[in-house]
């Protein structure tokens, strides 16, 4: 399995990617997977580029490519103006908006202060619904002083465990479905054909759709 | 293989001198450009077509017909045709006289506009650009290849014992190319009618291209108009030329940097390292055009951008004199060396009569050429 960490964080070293990386390496220890980090600050510009031209650069397609791949995927942002950064949405604002669909997200992030933590469930939440993730009941904030106090392992452990078991699960669920016959994906009962990686309804199919009852 | 410019019509103020030309001296440099194109040898000039600034060409037909009327050798094409927003039976119509007035010179590249607003300024909704596409040209290909038409449809009022008019030259319709950059659904389209398929990858990196001609190719194969090497393949391309390299760059490079739709993004070297974009010199040019198989497949149809990001006419007169003076005999020489047998010409009028009158002598049935086709059980 793959696991890819989407990290946020301007400075080096960052706040945040030091969750990320706790975050991971509880996840690892509870479900065996490869681990990638994707650091946005190295992407900004082609990110930036990737709106004008329509395109991703080099650097960012295979970005986009690995979190597309994912099996899971542990996302931290540093908190902006009460929200996730700008970088951050961006970033998801260029990635395919299927490419999350279905697939376990778990949500964190970090600020200067323990007043900003519902920014998980009033900004980040919302965003991967909306990108059709499965987001982990157990979001983690971390304030600057929790990296001092009680209670940040616990709840770094407590959503590792809920992510790594929704991966563990649905990789289950994938390998069943492979062994047994493979099946048609179908849109609206059309059956999709394939090509050049794209996949595309029968052209016969596109024109009866239209045809007059 | 057929080489040609493409012209999107753009009126973009020179960043070197921030004049911009009037819309008639635009109107009156785009056929130019198209008239300097068949003196230098050139196949193919192409017009797009847009209905707000700061584009001009709102009425290719008419920019055609005059351009026709001035060349012998040119074929006269679009890039493109909105068939979402125009009416069919109007494009039907339009193209058909047009490709009297010039002798069979005409084909045209079917898009859907880049615009959202052209939409309701025609009546139409843009959430329906895919399946406007669809039944347009079915029945636009209706109406060039059955004399009297019945046909109802989602998108326009019916027709009733509707006959377009003139005929198609010689009872051949123009030949078609579907446009598209990042739809599949058009990709598929072009492969099931078995007409062309153009991809413009002016502004787009390899892979996406080789996958989106792949999936027209391997169709194209599955509905049975040949093998997936056979399929019509056109491409873009853009290039800025000097004999030395440094000069283009140095050239180029304001114009590259406060063009709309290039500047203040990438740099120049990054966006010539990712797209289709050449600047430099002719052999360069050549050098990279030929790459374009290497990811395409060998293809029929290359069209070139030259006149845009406010270039003015005289450097882009000069670049079509390079382009037929020193790159576009290499380039066929060296694509027709490449081209495996069986890999078929870009498609011309009088090919395509030839074609038409031997299937009908096969048949014995001496109809019309091309008149009567069942597009629909033939590829049942």
């Amino acid at each position: 399995m793959k696991l890819v960490v989407v990290s946020a964080g301007l400075s080096v070293p960052s706040s945040t990617r030091l969750l990320g990386d706790r975050l991971a390496n509880a996840t690892v220890e509870r479900a065996s997977a490869d681990v990638q980090v994707v650091e946005l600050r190295d992407l900004a510009v082609e990110i930036a580029h990737n709106f004008t031209t329509g395109f991703p650069g080099p650097a960012l397609g295979a970005a986009l490519d690995a979190v597309a791949s994912a099996d899971g995927l542990i996302v931290v942002t540093p908190v902006f103006s009460a929200s996730y950064s700008g970088l951050f949405k961006s970033f998801f604002d260029v990635l395919d908006p299927d490419a999350l669909t279905g697939k376990p997200v778990l949500v964190a992030a970090t600020g200067g202060s323990a007043r900003h933590s519902l920014v998980l469930e009033h900004a980040l939440r919302p965003l991967f619904a909306y990108l059709r993730a499965v987001v982990v009941p157990t979001g983690v904030y971390a304030a600057s002083e929790d990296w001092g106090a009680e209670g940040l392992v616990e709840r770094i452990d407590r959503a590792a465990g809920e992510l790594a078991g929704l991966m563990t699960g649905l990789s289950a669920g994938r390998a069943a479905s492979a062994s047994g016959s493979v099946s048609v994906p179908t849109q609206g009962g059309a059956e999709l054909v394939r090509g050049g990686g794209f996949e595309v309804v029968p052209f016969e199919q596109q024109l009866a759709a239209l045809r007059p009852d | 293989m057929q080489f040609g410019i493409f012209s999107v019509g753009d009126v973009t103020p020179d960043p070197t001198t921030g004049r911009a030309p009037s819309e008639h001296e635009r109107i009156k440099a785009m056929v130019a450009i198209a008239q300097k194109a068949e003196e230098v040898g050139l196949d193919v000039f192409a017009t797009g077509e847009h209905h707000n600034p700061p584009f001009v060409p709102s009425s290719p037909t008419t920019m055609l017909g005059w351009i026709a009327a001035r060349t012998e050798n040119l074929i006269l094409s679009t890039s493109t045709t909105l068939i979402t927003t125009n009416d069919p039976v109007k494009i039907a119509e339009d193209f058909a006289m047009l490709q009297h007035l010039a002798d069979g010179r005409v084909d045209l590249m079917m898009g859907r506009g880049n615009t959202g607003p052209v939409y309701p300024w025609f009546g139409q909704d843009i959430r329906q650009g895919i399946n406007l596409a669809v039944e347009n040209y079915a029945l636009l290909y209706r109406l060039w290849r059955e004399d009297v038409v019945d046909w109802e449809g989602k998108f326009r009022s019916p027709l009733q014992s509707f006959t377009s008019t003139p005929r198609p030259l010689d009872g051949v319709p123009p030949f078609v190319w579907h446009g598209s950059i990042r739809s599949p659904e058009i990709a598929e389209q072009a492969a099931y009618y078995g007409d062309g398929f153009f991809h413009n990858n002016i502004f787009w990196p390899a892979d996406h291209t080789k996958r989106m001609v792949e999936l027209y190719r391997s169709r194209y194969a599955h509905y049975g108009h040949g093998t997936a090497e056979q399929a019509i393949v056109g491409l873009g391309g853009q290039v800025f030329m000097r004999r030395n390299s440094q000069d283009a760059v140095r050239e180029f490079r304001p114009y590259f940097d406060n063009a709309p739709v290039y500047g203040h993004g990438p740099s120049l070297e990054d966006f010539t390292e990712q797209t289709p974009l050449t600047v430099g010199s002719p052999e360069q040019v050549i050098e990279k055009t030929l790459g374009f198989r290497e990811y395409a497949g060998d293809y029929q149809r290359q069209l070139f951008l030259v006149d845009h990001a406010g270039l003015p006419l005289k450097s882009v007169l000069e670049q079509i004199d390079m382009l037929g003076e020193e790159v576009v005999p290499v380039l066929r020489e060296e694509f027709a060396k490449r081209r495996p047998a069986g890999v078929p010409e870009a498609p011309t009028h009088a090919a395509r009569v030839a074609t038409a009158a031997a299937a009908d002598s096969r048949s014995g049935s001496g109809a019309g050429a091309g008149a009567g086709v069942d597009k629909e059980g033939a590829s049942s």
